[in-house]
């Protein structure tokens, strides 16, 4: 037995990556009154922060004022024709957002009483690590319980290697030099459909490319088909079944060559090319083989409470695998530090049940199943759709195109799934969310007031169709076969 | 001051609906001073001494320790012995809705220092009797006639209401209620008294510590001005202790001005003060009360040393064997690491159940020995605000890895503060180890009802002579059974500890 020194070194908890998975977990075990570290080698807010999230939610808003400006004639506004736009301004928006935000992190975790360490971490042993930094080891820290919440990058294809100047990822995409002529975007799920509508508002000549049969293949098939006719009506090309052969960059543009199911080989020009084709978990070099971590399709593979099987060692968020987004990092960092200390009552994460948003225009909402996931389910279901052409906010501000979608058990009246398409629908999803946690039925969410006039009576009006009693529709004449009850207006 | 005073269960904190009556620290027949200790209560949450909000004399003890009461309850009468017990006794009556004793009936005779009169627990139905109209005291509770009588249940109260309804033998059904669907609440029952021409108990007061604390942070960081911190400094002030009112939210010189005239209110004597300011080294003393974690080891160690007569069994443990082991265990299985503690536990639980007279609590009020089949080893955890030890339950039935994996849940949850009493409570014996610390030596004092505590000490690498007279380097563990004699003789520590030897120098057998 060795005489182990009670170093400064040795903590309760160390978490590695300061994402909203690690940064939350750091905090709540501070909370708890652990002795908390945490090692970040890049900028506070990982990801989310920096680089995703709430960078392209800045960008957007940009893009939603322009689309304000070309839609001004319509309230009577005379708007020139040419409209001066400084794309560098709105990169400059977007950073002053996420620097004021990262400073908020570090005074959180600061306040807390979390010591925030810089540097890239390696495990060296069961509960030890090491942190190094400029190549040079600077820390050896001992915990009981090592959080691993390394994130993810995007991926990166064969043939296709971003070289940040032509060819670029999500983050080139969030601060280029100027505004592009024209973009094609290979993959369309939430990245890449808000960056096609992001650039598609600014004026970009936009093309997306995705390999799967359908644009948003996660999404509800209604979903797509709606977003994918909004996005055509505003000139942005979207194409489903790609298959990309050769991309070259030169000086002056991509050369992309792709063909569509059943069509001809095809070669498009372009200023840039962005692959937004999902993300890559961030599990190398931090020495996670070799204390016998498993893995699933490269993502850790944990069990319901974050624990990696190796003694001590946790991980959460994206590097620990999906849905890979911040608040299910955030949420599962909760639910690992709960566990760890000991409380009572922790619930585990249901994956189907974390929300996913997309915040293009139209913006995009959905928790649970689709339905055609709900089908295989092989429960009887019932199935409601509400337009929001029936809907008078959205058409009062001009945007009454969309619709909700809900699909409830018909034994239990448990809410299965509910998508949404329409304006602020991002804000209106967690109505659903909580429905869904506190096991709302059909029939009890019918008993619920909504305020009018809202975007959110498509909510109720959605739950309602699925009873074959929604009020602003017209009465289907018997209900289908597959129960399925729509209160679109055509 | 011809007054007769109640004195009840107080109110500490917004959930404190409760208290246990600890001990009497003031006896029956004696004077007491405003702010003296006069008896310790337990809420849920804290242990605590009530001070006396007032000077007096206490004439009756009402409560019995051990015994739980709402808060509120009356637990004690204050009353000067000039007082004739009928006029105590009628006080009494009227708070606790007695009937009032006859003139003529002949007054129990209080003996000072004499166990109190069984006074009725406060949760002690009265027979819809009266309460005594005559001579309301000021500040008492007087219930009018009218409003007396028990509720029906299905008269809607807060808990509040009902609970102080049903101490006072209140009908609920003839007090208005004015919350939501006739609910009845506190002051519905207090204006409903007041009406009928009763008279509402005094809110009690109580005395609040008086002395400030100083800080003994170090105090280089906080923001001040440079005046502020050279007075502060000339004047013993902490700048921790100067509310920051300059601009950037710097501590300015009023700001330490302030400090000192509130510290140095809170001090006795301002003459001893100024004296010792003129000294040059001013050793700063802070007072510390107890914290309740603190004043349960402090109440439950000492009477353990006073009454259990201890005696220490001390060997020395070859750990190379345990250790190569461990060794071989943690680089080996990934969802394990098995400490040196771990293996003592484990080590500890077998040789309980081979020795099991040694696995016992002794019940001092019936002098029986509990001897128990399973060694349930409590673990001490040394946290910042003292000393905790979680129970790892049936060592003797548990693998290694599930003990390992047990005792460090136990102490995160420990410094997290989410044991549960279970998992704190019971326990037939306990590990103390502080060989992370590198002490070569030590040892403890038993955790009661527990008859034995092994205190273990660091492993030093140490030269060995065999019994070859060969010389070696082994790693050396020291291990102290400390024991209580009147449960376990000298013999028996020592075949304890010679089996726990053996065990850790043959590990093996800890793993079948």
């Amino acid at each position: 037995m060795t005489r182990t020194s009670v170093s400064s070194d040795a903590f309760d908890v160390v978490v590695i990556g300061a994402g909203p998975g690690g940064y939350v977990a750091a905090i709540r075990a501070a909370q708890y009154g652990l002795r908390t570290a945490i090692v970040e080698r890049g900028e506070l807010g990982g990801v989310c922060l920096n680089w995703g999230c709430i960078p392209t939610k800045a960008l957007l808003h940009g893009a939603d004022t322009a689309h304000a400006i070309a839609d001004a004639g319509r309230y009577g506004f005379d708007v020139p024709a040419e409209v001066g736009f400084d794309m560098q301004q709105l990169v400059k928006f977007s950073r002053s957002v996420v620097s004021r935000l990262v400073s908020g992190v570090s005074a959180l975790l600061t306040g807390n009483g979390v010591e925030v360490i810089r540097g890239s971490a390696v495990l060296s042993g069961k509960g030890e690590l090491t942190v190094t930094a400029d190549g040079q080891p600077i820390r050896e820290l001992q915990a009981d319980h090592i959080i691993v919440a390394t994130g993810a990058r995007p991926r990166v294809l064969p043939g296709i290697t971003p070289d940040g100047d032509r060819i670029w990822t999500s983050t080139d995409a969030l601060s280029p030099k100027k505004l592009p002529e024209s973009l094609v975007i290979i993959g369309s799920g939430a990245i890449g459909i808000e960056f096609a509508s992001l650039y598609g508002a600014l004026g970009t000549e936009v093309t997306v490319l995705e390999a799967l049969d359908r644009v948003l293949p996660a999404e509800d098939a209604a979903v797509s088909a709606a977003v994918v006719r909004q996005l055509r009506s505003r000139g942005i090309r979207c194409e489903a079944g790609v298959t990309v052969g050769t991309v070259t960059a030169d000086s002056t543009g991509v050369s992309t060559t792709f063909t569509v199911a059943g069509g001809a080989s095809e070669t498009i020009r372009s200023e840039h090319l962005l692959v937004a084709a999902g993300v890559v978990p961030n599990t190398e070099g931090l020495g996670l083989a070799e204390l016998g971590v498993g893995f699933e399709r490269g993502f850790i593979a944990i069990d319901e409470w974050c624990r990696t099987g190796v003694v001590g060692l946790y991980a959460i968020g994206d590097v620990a695998g999906g849905p890979c987004l911040a608040h299910k990092a955030s949420h599962e960092a909760l639910i690992c530090v709960d566990h760890i200390a000991g409380a009572p009552g922790v619930r585990q994460l249901d994956r189907w049940f974390v929300p996913r948003c997309t915040y293009s225009r139209p913006q995009i909402a959905s928790i649970g199943r689709t339905e055609q996931q709900a089908r295989a389910l092989g429960r009887p279901i019932e199935v409601g759709v509400f337009d929001l052409a029936a809907n008078g906010k959205a058409l009062a501000q001009g945007e009454g195109i969309g619709f909700v979608k809900t699909i409830f058990d018909a034994e239990s009246g448990e809410l299965l799934g509910a998508h949404m398409v329409g304006p602020e629908v991002t804000e209106l999803i967690e109505g659903f969310s909580i429905a869904h946690g506190l096991e709302a039925t059909a029939e009890s969410l019918a008993e619920i007031i909504f305020p009018h006039p809202s975007v959110s009576e498509a909510m109720h009006e959605s739950v309602l169709a699925a009873l074959g009693r929604a009020i602003h529709s017209m009465p289907t004449t018997a209900p289908t076969p597959s129960q399925t009850r729509t209160a679109q207006l055509v | 001051m011809a007054e007769i005073r109640a004195i009840e269960i107080p109110k500490w904190g917004l959930t404190m609906e409760e208290g246990m009556l600890g001990s009497w620290h003031v006896a029956e027949g004696t004077s007491f001073t405003k702010g003296q200790a006069l008896c310790t209560i337990e809420s849920s949450k804290i242990a605590n001494e009530l001070e006396a909000p007032f000077d007096g004399f206490l004439r009756r003890q009402l409560a019995q320790p051990g015994d739980t009461y709402p808060v509120g309850a009356l637990i004690a009468v204050s009353a000067e012995p000039a007082i004739p017990d009928a006029e105590v006794d009628a006080f009494i009556a009227a708070r606790l809705g007695l009937p009032k004793q006859t003139a003529d009936a002949p007054a129990p005779v209080a003996v000072a220092a004499a166990p109190a009169p069984a006074a009725p627990p406060p949760t002690m139905r009265p027979a819809a009797a009266p309460p005594a109209p005559a001579a309301p005291q000021p500040g008492e509770l007087v219930v009018p006639q009218a409003l007396a009588g028990a509720s029906a249940d299905d008269v809607r109260a807060t808990p509040r209401a009902a609970a102080f309804a049903k101490l006072h033998a209140i009908d609920l059904g003839k007090v208005s209620g004015s919350g939501p669907a006739g609910r009845v609440s506190i002051s519905d029952i207090e204006k409903a008294i007041t009406a009928a021409g009763g008279q509402l108990a005094a809110k009690p007061e109580f005395a609040r510590q008086q002395v400030r604390l100083r800080s003994q942070r170090d105090d280089a960081d906080v923001a001040a001005t440079p005046v502020a911190r050279r007075l502060a400094a000339a004047r013993g002030i902490n700048l921790h202790d100067c509310r920051a009112t300059g601009s950037h939210g710097r501590v300015c010189r009023a700001d330490v001005e302030e400090a000192i005239r509130k510290l140095d209110a809170g001090q006795p004597a301002p003459a001893v003060q100024a004296a010792v300011a003129e000294v040059a080294q001013v050793n700063e003393a802070t007072a510390q009360p107890l914290t309740p974690m603190r004043r349960t080891i402090a109440q439950r160690l000492q009477s353990s040393y006073q009454t259990s007569p201890h005696f220490r069994v001390n060997t020395e443990i070859q750990m190379d064997a345990a250790l190569e082991l461990r060794a071989q265990i943690n680089a080996t299985v990934p969802g394990v690491k098995i400490s040196v503690n771990d293996l003592v536990v484990k080590a500890v639980g077998l040789a309980l159940t081979r020795i099991p007279e040694v696995n016992v609590q002794f019940d001092e009020a019936s002098k029986t020995v509990l001897q128990f089949a399973d060694a349930d080893v409590s673990v001490a955890v040394s946290l910042p605000e003292g000393l905790i030890t979680p129970v790892v339950r049936a060592v003797n039935k548990r693998s290694l890895g599930q003990i390992s994996a047990e005792i460090s849940d136990l102490v995160t949850r420990a410094k997290a503060k989410t044991l549960t009493a279970e998992q704190f409570q019971g326990g037939t014996f306990t590990v103390s180890n502080l060989g992370m610390y590198g002490v070569t030596s030590f040892d403890a004092i038993i955790n009661p009802p527990q008859a034995a505590i092994l205190a273990v000490s660091a492993g030093v690498r140490r030269l060995v002579v065999d019994d070859e007279d060969q010389v070696d380097v082994h790693t050396i563990m020291e291990v102290s059974l400390a024991s209580d004699h009147r449960v376990i003789d000298g013999a028996l520590a020592a075949r304890f500890v010679a089996e726990l030897r053996s065990i850790l120098e043959s590990p093996a057998q800890m793993l079948v």
